[in-house]
C-alpha cells in the first residue's frame, strides 16, 4: 500500500517537474525569437527609411528641376519678345511698367523659393507661382501681338495715304510717318531736333475707363460699365517761350469715329496730315521746362467694346499716343 | 356667349396688329432721350413760315433739353403785305399745321404757333398791324380753332428765347449770342447771372442789308475783284461805326468768355469750315479760321463746291454723301458774293471780341432758327404746368 503511494507521489513530482521544464523551455524560446525579431525589424526599418528619404529627395530633386526648367522656358519665351514688348514704353508705358514689375516681383520670388534646397515645403508654391508666371507671360505676349498688329495696320494706312499725294507732300508725309512708327515704337526720331525744338513732347501718358456708383469712382476695363474715360499725360517742353499752349485731345472710338466731349468743345483742327476732328482742347499756361501735368474726361452716353486710340496733338504734329482696350 | 368672346378675340387681336403701326406712324422720328414727348412750333417770318418739331427731355433730374426732329419752311415773303404774299403765307401757316397734326400726329395743344418781331416791327413801321390781325383771324377760322393762341413775338423776347435756346446752361451766363439774319442783326446776354435780366444787342445790318449795300457800289464793274473792294469800304465805313458802337454799348467784351454767332451765314461758314461735323449743332472757330475761308471764298472759290470738299475729307468713318448734300444746300442758299458779304460781317463782328491778350472762345450755331421756338415751347408748357413732369 506504502509502496503504491510513494509511486503516485513520484508521478506527480515528475509530472509537474516536466511541466516546469516546458514552460521554462517555451519562455525560453519566446524570449529568444523574439529579441531576434525585434533586432532584425529594427534592421529593416532602419534601411526603409533611408530609401524613403532617398527617394523623397529625388523626388523633390526632379520636381524642382522640372520646375526650374519650366520657370527657364517661360522667361526664354518671353525674352525672344521682351525687348520689343518694352519698346512699346511709350504709349504702353503704364500698363506695361505695371505687368512688369508683378512680373519681376514673381520672378524673383520663385526663384527665391527654387534656390532654396532645404525647404522643399514651398514648392507647391512655387508651381502655383510659375503658372502665375506663365499667365502674365502670355498677357504681355497677347498685348504685344495686337500693338504690332495696329502697327501694321497704321503703318499700311500711312503708306496708302502718302501714296495719293504729290511728291511734295509725300516727302512731308514720310517724315512725319517716320516720326508716328518711332514715337509708338520709342526709337530715336532722326527728326527729333527739328521737331522737338518747337514742340512738346507728352510721356506718361494715360487713359482710363471709370464707372462712377453710389457717387464713388472706380476704373473698369468692361465697355458696358463704362461711364466717362479719365485721360492724362505730362508734357515738357524746354524750347518754348512761357506763354499760353493749346494741345488737342483725339480719341479714336473702335469704329474709326472720334469721341466728341460735347458739340460745344469739340472741334476740328489742322495737321499735317489736313483737317482733323478733336474730343477736346486743352489751354494751359506753360512755363519753359517745367513738367506738366494735363488731365481731362470724357463722358458718353454708351461705350462700346474694342480698341481706343487716344492721341495728343500740338501745333498739328502728334506728340503722344496710347491705346486702351474696353471687352 | 360664343359671339362675344370670338368679338373680344378679334378686337384684341386688332389692338395687338393695328397698335404698333399707330404708334409707328405717330413716332416716325429717331427720339434721342428715353422719355419725351415731341412738339411742335410754327413760327411766321419776314420771309416765310417754319415749322420745327422739337423732342423735349422728360428728365427732371436733369435741365430740360431738346433735339430737333424736323425742320421745315415755306417762302411766302409776308412782309411784302400784298394780297399775293398774304394769301401764300396763310396757305403755308394753314398747310404746315395741319402737316404737323395729320402727318406727324402731334395733338393741337403740343403745337405752338407765333409771329416773329421782324413781322411786327416792319408792320409797325408801315402801319400795317391789321394784315397781322387779319392773318391770325384766317388762320384760326381754316384750322377751326377759335381759341387758339397765336403769340406775336416782340425783338427782346425772340432774343432772350433763342439764347435759352441755343446756349446750354452751362455756358448760360458767359455766352453772348449774336444772330446775323438777312436784313439785321440781334443778339444780346445775361449780364445779372439770371435769366429774367437780358442785356439786348442789335445792328441795321444783316447779310442781305450788306450784301445789298456793296452791289449799289459796283456800278459797271461787277467783277468779283471790285465786290471785294466795295464790300471791305462798306464794313469800314457806316457799318463799322455801328458795329464797334454797339458792342461797345452792350458792355458784352467784358463779361463774356464764349461768342456764338447763329443765323444762315453762322449755318453756311461752319458747314463749309468742318464738314467733317455735319451732325454738329454748334462747331468752335478761330478768328484766324475764319479769316482764312473769306480768303478762300474770294481767291479759290471752285474749292467750296460739295465734290471739292468731299475730295479733302479722308476719314472713312465720315458720310461723305450726306456732307455733299448739304455743302450743297450751303451753295443753293448763298452764292459766292452773298458769301462773301456775310462773312465780313461775320469778321467784323469778332474782330471786336479779338483781344491782344484776352481771346474770346467764338462759335458757330447751325440751327439757330429753331432755338428760340425750342425755348417758347419749353417756357409755354412749363407754365401752363403740362410739361415735363407729366
Amino acid at each position: 500500500m506504502r509502496e503504491t503511494r510513494s509511486s503516485l507521489l513520484l508521478i506527480v513530482s515528475l509530472l509537474l517537474f516536466l511541466m516546469s521544464f516546458v514552460i521554462l523551455c517555451t519562455w525560453g524560446y519566446n524570449e529568444y525569437y523574439r529579441t531576434k525579431d525585434s533586432k532584425i525589424q529594427a534592421k529593416v526599418l532602419k534601411g526603409d527609411s533611408t530609401a524613403i528619404a532617398k527617394a523623397a529627395r529625388d523626388a523633390a530633386i526632379a520636381t524642382r528641376d522640372s520646375l526650374q526648367k519650366i520657370f527657364f522656358t517661360t522667361l526664354q519665351n518671353l525674352d525672344k519678345r521682351f525687348d520689343s514688348t518694352l519698346n512699346f514704353a511709350d504709349s504702353l508705358q503704364i500698363p506695361l511698367n505695371q505687368r512688369l514689375s508683378e512680373f519681376f516681383k514673381l520672378k524673383t520670388e520663385i526663384s527665391n523659393i527654387l534656390a532654396n534646397r532645404n525647404n522643399d515645403a514651398d514648392l507647391g508654391l512655387a508651381r502655383q507661382k510659375i503658372s502665375e508666371l506663365q499667365k502674365k507671360v502670355n498677357e504681355l505676349l497677347g498685348r504685344n501681338n495686337e500693338v504690332e498688329q495696329e502697327n501694321k495696320r497704321l503703318y499700311a494706312m500711312l503708306k496708302q495715304l502718302s501714296a495719293e499725294k504729290s511728291p511734295v507732300e509725300t516727302a512731308r508725309s514720310v517724315a512725319f510717318e517716320n516720326k508716328v512708327v518711332n514715337q509708338v515704337e520709342n526709337k530715336p526720331s532722326p527728326e527729333k531736333s527739328a521737331i522737338t525744338e518747337n514742340s512738346f513732347q507728352a510721356y506718361d501718358l494715360r487713359l482710363s475707363a471709370i464707372m462712377v456708383t453710389d457717387n464713388k469712382e472706380l476704373e473698369t476695363y468692361q465697355a458696358i460699365q463704362t461711364d466717362k474715360f479719365v485721360g492724362s499725360f505730362i508734357v515738357k517742353n524746354s524750347k518754348a517761350v512761357n506763354n499760353v499752349a493749346e494741345l488737342f485731345i483725339v480719341i479714336s472710338q473702335p469704329d474709326g469715329q472720334v469721341l466728341q466731349k460735347s458739340t460745344w468743345e469739340s472741334g476740328t483742327f489742322e495737321t499735317l496730315n489736313g483737317r482733323k476732328v478733336y474730343s477736346c482742347k486743352l489751354r494751359f499756361d506753360y512755363t519753359k521746362g517745367e513738367p506738366k501735368k494735363l488731365l481731362f474726361n470724357i463722358s458718353s452716353e454708351k461705350f462700346v467694346k474694342g480698341n481706343y486710340i487716344m492721341q495728343v496733338y500740338y501745333n498739328g504734329s502728334l506728340i503722344g499716343k496710347i491705346y486702351k482696350t474696353l471687352s | 356667349m360664343f359671339k362675344v368672346n370670338l368679338k373680344h378675340i378679334i378686337f384684341t387681336c386688332g389692338i395687338f396688329v393695328f397698335n404698333p403701326i399707330l404708334l409707328f406712324s405717330q413716332n416716325n422720328f429717331k427720339l434721342k432721350y428715353k422719355k419725351s414727348d415731341v412738339y411742335a412750333g410754327i413760327e411766321v417770318g419776314s420771309k416765310g413760315v417754319k415749322m420745327s418739331l422739337v423732342e423735349v427731355s422728360k428728365n427732371m433730374q436733369k435741365n430740360v433739353e431738346f433735339n430737333i426732329l424736323k425742320d421745315t419752311s415755306v417762302n411766302t415773303d409776308f412782309i411784302s403785305f400784298t394780297e399775293q404774299t398774304f394769301k401764300e403765307t396763310l396757305n403755308g401757316f394753314t398747310g404746315l399745321f395741319n402737316i404737323a397734326v395729320n402727318d406727324y400726329r402731334i395733338s393741337s395743344g403740343k403745337i405752338f404757333t407765333v409771329i416773329s418781331s421782324g413781322v411786327k416791327v416792319q408792320a409797325e413801321k408801315i402801319n400795317k398791324t391789321n394784315w397781322i390781325n387779319k392773318l391770325v383771324d384766317s388762320f384760326r377760322t381754316r384750322i377751326n380753332e377759335p381759341g387758339r393762341m397765336v403769340e406775336i413775338i416782340d425783338v427782346l423776347q425772340e432774343a432772350r428765347l433763342s439764347h435759352l435756346g441755343i446756349v446750354p446752361e452751362s455756358r448760360r451766363f458767359n455766352t453772348f449770342l449774336i444772330d446775323i439774319g438777312s436784313g439785321n442783326t440781334k443778339g444780346g446776354y445775361f449780364p445779372g447771372g439770371n435769366t429774367n435780366d437780358f442785356k439786348l444787342f442789335q445792328l441795321s445790318w444783316g447779310t442781305k442789308s450788306t450784301a445789298n449795300a456793296v452791289e449799289k457800289r459796283l456800278e459797271d464793274d461787277q467783277t468779283m475783284y471790285n465786290f471785294s473792294k466795295q464790300l471791305y469800304r462798306v464794313l469800314a465805313g457806316s457799318a463799322n461805326d455801328e458795329i464797334v458802337y454797339a458792342v461797345n454799348l452792350s458792355g458784352a467784351y467784358n463779361m463774356s468768355d464764349n461768342i456764338a454767332f447763329s443765323g444762315g451765314i453762322a449755318w453756311s461758314v461752319a458747314t463749309l469750315i468742318s464738314p467733317e461735323l455735319l451732325e454738329n449743332p454748334v462747331i468752335p472757330v478761330t478768328y484766324d479760321e475764319v479769316e482764312k475761308f473769306y480768303d478762300r471764298i474770294y481767291r479759290n472759290y471752285s474749292s467750296l463746291s460739295e465734290t471739292e470738299i468731299v475730295k479733302l475729307l479722308n476719314d472713312p468713318a465720315l458720310n461723305n454723301a450726306s456732307i455733299a448734300r448739304e455743302v450743297k444746300r450751303v451753295n443753293k442758299v448763298f452764292d459766292q458774293q452773298s458769301l462773301l458779304a456775310g462773312t465780313g460781317l461775320l469778321l467784323k463782328i469778332m474782330r471786336q471780341f479779338e483781344g491782344i491778350y484776352e481771346k474770346k472762345q467764338f462759335y458757330l450755331v447751325k440751327n439757330g432758327q429753331v432755338g428760340w421756338i425750342s425755348a417758347y415751347v419749353d417756357q409755354t408748357i412749363s407754365k401752363s404746368g403740362q410739361t415735363v413732369s407729366n
